[in-house]
């Protein structure tokens, strides 16, 4: 019998029910919600003299939703970790949580974590016991193996600390240098631009000291260094006694360009021009407060207003305008993200808007010395795309025989071009390390369960250490959900075992961090430091300063042309929430509304109303995007905050695996991507794909929050027409 | 020191006082009760705990189920033979939301040494050398989108009032029952919303509604 509900129905039955209710009153027999036996309540066998049911404790340690490295408090109750808030004395994000961080509760409970060692046996992954997982894995790297060296490679993202210390072990042992280190959300480009130019590849952006900050699709308060100090930054920068103006050039409004006083979309890969172009009308004005040497000065020549306006599309009053906002409300600060650095001449962009730091004086005064980490060996090493392509071209040259990965999945990051997975196919014997079937480890022989960050041990090295020289302790928040999962730490040593009897005086790796830590130098007894970075969760060093020494680079500019027919520049654009994919199976992220799109749970492409009217387009209409590499199809969110020769995928959706929540939702638009290299650095351009975009004739209601976007002429929001605001700043 | 307002008790006690140079309150009322419970005892096989004269009590009754245990625990022998405290097992309802089950530690600190003779005691020890705690059934249980806390309770009943706190289970029992005269605990009050409502405006609780369902 089926019992058919419609609407009609189920109010007539809601009614019925609500009478019921009230005529019962408050006494009715609760018999559903008050029961007698049904739940199990077991006390502590012994509890620590501090720990009250019903009430919380907070622990310390460190968040591992991305690698900014923020400094967690833990609230646990009854054992179980319930909620998360940021540890207001680390100096990387003062108390302050993203909200990655806010959720990563929901990872750890995940209902399609690994609980269990598997092992591919004819074809199919089965789960085994740890005993046969560790003894395949004995016979494949083990000392007896004959593993040849550089057939061994390893996978993991940006890593730090210990945990670093044990992969350099393994990789030392097995005399290997094939480990590569994967993000895809990064700025290398950038780094090494400062590297160069600045002498100090992590120098501290002193926002606060600020006046304007004039940022090349920098979303610092998103995706961009470490976005949650960046947003404590951004808050004293606009609370200065003059307000701090923003200034953000990029094709895709991002979070941070959202917020910005003056957002301008210059044409996709000609940010570098419109940055030669500010610095030339700036020295020929006399505003540079640096002298700039008579042949660059002459060099930049070629970059007048009108040759500037012509190649960026960004009108001549425009530059001149910022380029007055840089000299009257310095001191300024320049930056520049994916969108301006991950293009084949990236760097050449990226060291064009350094220069602008470097004429206006901005180092030294908001771009500081920042703090290292004394102890080398901790110091994080951190993932790229380059390592990606190389990992993409030592599977195609069939160089591996063994492939280790931890928490990365590169057949979901990398463009179908690499050809990753068809690389691995050829790999003799994966081993994943993870806490999800994601796309790469359900390829693998041998999947190792790993523990959630709550539940393991750690040390962590941010990069970017602005305030002080920092380790940040990462401390169990409670015991492991699933019996089988083991702490990283755990299974490197069980790795190590097998190359090494060095590694057998340590029993686990809390031993091994303890010995580790308690040997630090420092303050007071060994036992006391060991103490007070649980306490604190941090360990302060006293770091070494790198001075800073600006320098000239040749930059060799010049913007590439498309070919006709891909008119359009895809952008792959990361946002805070889903970042590379990692949280796709995270239902609170999911259902966080995209900061500009307000979408949830799925994919869109960003693109100017003016572009989809020549489509025949509207909001939920669906478009082919095709490039050289390959094609994908998804609905369009019309936005005036793009460039409208750029068409914006977000990343993070399309997963083909990686469990319920994630799987099989949305697009991926890193599939599509050319194979296309950054010239200087080797990193994968990223934004530098073009494509063409063609009316799928279909269309779905596009879910997001926040319905209208008019105010439908309610004067919700008191607004004011540009040229009465620019008539009242004043004009250049 | 609890303010005594009838008048014609205060006459008594002082009478009391007078004649057998009792100093406290405390000890004229324990004088009083095992007066009336000599009075009364033969009268009826057990007294009927008194209501604490600072509350008037929340009514309504229920007919709990038997809720089997891991092990049959006798609060009987517990409170009414040993006169054992309740908060002294449960020992986080001044502290917290919930009274909490004693830690397996706590009953071990006695039955150690005490009854091991005791097949209850004998699983129990089974318990504690495996290193488990049992795993009891929840008798007393309100819903999840109820916030009830009895350390507010405790506070307001006993500590504020000045009640003694070794008469704590003449408050527990206006709503858990007279648990002293059970084995295991038995639900005997319906603990629904009327049933609290009823008690919050006679003794002036909070009515706002997110004061509990939050």
């Amino acid at each position: 019998m089926s019992l058919k509900v419609n609407r009609r129905k189920f109010l007539k039955m809601l009614g019925w029910g609500g009478a019921g209710t009230a005529l019962a009153g408050c006494d009715m027999p609760t018999t559903v919600t008050l029961e007698e036996g049904k739940e199990e309540v077991v006390s502590y066998l012994m509890p620590e003299e501090y720990v009250i049911p019903g009430i919380g404790v907070w622990y310390a340690s460190t968040c591992t939703a991305c690698e900014a490295g923020c400094g967690l408090h833990g609230r646990v109750r009854e054992g179980r970790v319930l909620k998360v808030e940021g540890n207001p004395s680390s100096p990387i994000n003062n108390g302050n949580t993203c909200l990655m961080g806010q959720a990563a509760v929901q990872g750890h409970y995940n209902p399609d974590r690994v609980t269990s060692p598997m092992m591919r046996k004819g074809g199919s992954l089965q789960n085994v016991s740890w005993e046969e997982a560790l003894a395949e894995l004995n016979k494949r790297i083990g000392a007896d193996s004959g593993l040849k060296a550089d057939k061994f490679g390893y996978v993991t993202g940006t890593i730090s600390g210990h945990q670093s210390v044990l992969v350099d072990e393994l990789m030392e042992q097995v005399a290997s240098k094939n480990h590569f280190v994967h993000e895809t959300v990064n700025t290398t480009v950038w780094n090494a631009v400062a590297r160069d130019m600045l002498g100090d590849e992590t120098p501290k952006y002193n926002m606060a000291k600020a006046g304007v900050i004039l940022s090349f699709g920098a979303d610092f308060m998103g995706t961009w260094g470490s976005p949650v100090h960046n947003m404590g930054e951004y808050a004293k920068f606009r609370k200065r006694e003059i307000r701090g103006v923003l200034v953000q050039v990029e094709p895709k409004m991002t979070l941070t360009g959202g917020s910005a006083d003056l957002w301008v979309a210059a044409a996709p890969g000609t940010e570098g021009a419109l940055a030669l172009g500010i610095a030339n009308f700036i020295i020929d004005r006399g505003w540079n407060t640096v002298d700039v040497p008579a042949e660059v000065r002459s060099s930049l020549k070629q970059y007048s207003l009108e040759a500037v306006e012509k190649l960026t599309g960004v009108p001549a009053t425009k530059i001149k305008r910022i380029a007055s906002l840089l000299s009257e409300r310095g001191p300024s600060l320049v930056l520049a993200g994916a969108s301006t650095t991950n293009i084949e001449n990236g760097y050449d962009s990226a060291a064009s808007v350094m220069l602008l730091n470097l004429i206006m004086g901005n180092v030294g005064e908001t771009i500081e010395a920042s703090y290292k980490f004394p102890e080398k060996s901790l110091r994080p090493k951190q993932g790229n795309t380059k390592d990606l392509l190389l990992l993409a071209k030592a599977l195609r040259d069939k160089k591996l025989d063994v492939l280790v990965t931890y928490n990365v999945n590169p057949v979901f990051t990398a463009p179908d071009a690499l050809q990753i997975r068809e690389g691995l196919a050829g790999v003799g014997f994966k081993v994943a390390i993870t806490s999800f079937p994601d796309e790469t480890s359900l390829l693998a022989d041998l999947i190792l369960p790993a523990n959630s960050g709550m539940e393991e041990w750690g040390t962590h090295v941010p990069a970017y250490q602005p305030e002080d020289s920092l380790l940040s302790f990462q401390q169990p928040l409670m015991e492991v959900i699933h019996k089988e999962s083991k702490a990283f730490g755990d299974i490197m040593l069980s790795m190590l075992k097998m190359r090494s009897s060095d590694f057998n005086k340590f029993a686990d790796y809390y031993g091994y961090l303890q010995t580790a830590m308690m040997n630090m130098p420092g303050e007071g007894t060994a036992e006391e430091r060991w103490n007070s970075m649980l306490q604190t969760g941090l360990l302060k060093a006293s770091g070494s300063q790198t001075a800073l020494t600006p320098r000239l680079v040749d930059i060799k500019y010049d913007v590439e042309k498309g070919s006709d027919d891909y008119p359009m520049h895809l952008l792959p654009s990361p946002r805070l929430g889903m970042w590379d994919g990692r949280h796709a199976n995270i239902p609170w992220l999911q259902e966080a509304p995209d900061q500009i799109a307000k979408v949830v749970w799925g994919s869109w492409a960003e693109m100017h109303p003016k572009k989809a009217a020549e489509l025949g387009v509207k909001n939920g209409d669906y478009v082919k995007i095709t490039s050289a590499s390959g094609s994908i199809e998804t609905q369009v969110y019309l936005h005036k905050g793009m460039h409208p020769d750029a068409i914006a995928v977000p990343l993070g959706q399309g997963h083909e695996e990686y469990g319920r929540y994630a799987k099989d939702r949305g697009v991926n638009p890193m599939k599509i991507l050319d194979p296309l290299m950054e010239k200087r650095t080797g990193e994968l351009a990223s934004f530098a794909t073009r494509v063409k975009v063609t009316n799928a004739h279909k269309f779905n209601l596009l879910i997001k929050m926040g319905g209208s976007e008019s105010q439908a002429g309610r004067k919700l929001v008191r607004t004011i027409s540009s040229d009465v605001l620019r008539r009242t700043e004043g004009e250049v | 020191m609890q303010v005594v307002k009838n008048s014609f008790l205060r006459d008594l006690i002082w009478s009391l006082r007078g004649r057998f140079r009792m100093k406290t309150l405390k000890q004229i009322t324990s004088a009083m009760i095992l007066v009336v419970a000599a009075v009364c005892l033969p009268a009826t096989s057990f007294a009927e705990l008194p209501v604490p004269s600072h509350i008037i009590p929340p009514t309504g009754e229920h007919v709990g189920e038997d809720v089997p245990q891991p092990i049959e625990f006798p609060h009987d022998r517990h409170v009414k033979d040993m006169k054992i405290n309740c908060m002294y097992c449960h020992t986080y309802a001044r502290r917290s939301k919930v009274a909490g089950i004693p830690p397996t530690s706590k009953c071990m600190g006695c039955h150690k040494i005490i009854a091991t003779d005791k097949p209850r005691i004998q699983k129990l020890t089974e318990y504690w050398e495996k290193g488990e705690s049992p795993r009891w059934k929840k008798v007393h249980d309100v819903p999840d989108y109820v916030h009830f806390t009895h350390e507010k309770h405790i506070r307001k009943f006993v500590e504020k009032a000045d009640f003694p706190v070794e008469d704590v289970q003449q408050v527990c029992a206006l709503c858990h029952g007279e648990v002293r005269e059970m084995t295991v605990a038995e639900k005997k009050k319906p603990l629904n919303m009327g049933f609290c409502q009823r008690c919050h405006q006679a003794n002036g609780g909070p009515g706002d509604c997110w004061k509990c369902h939050k």
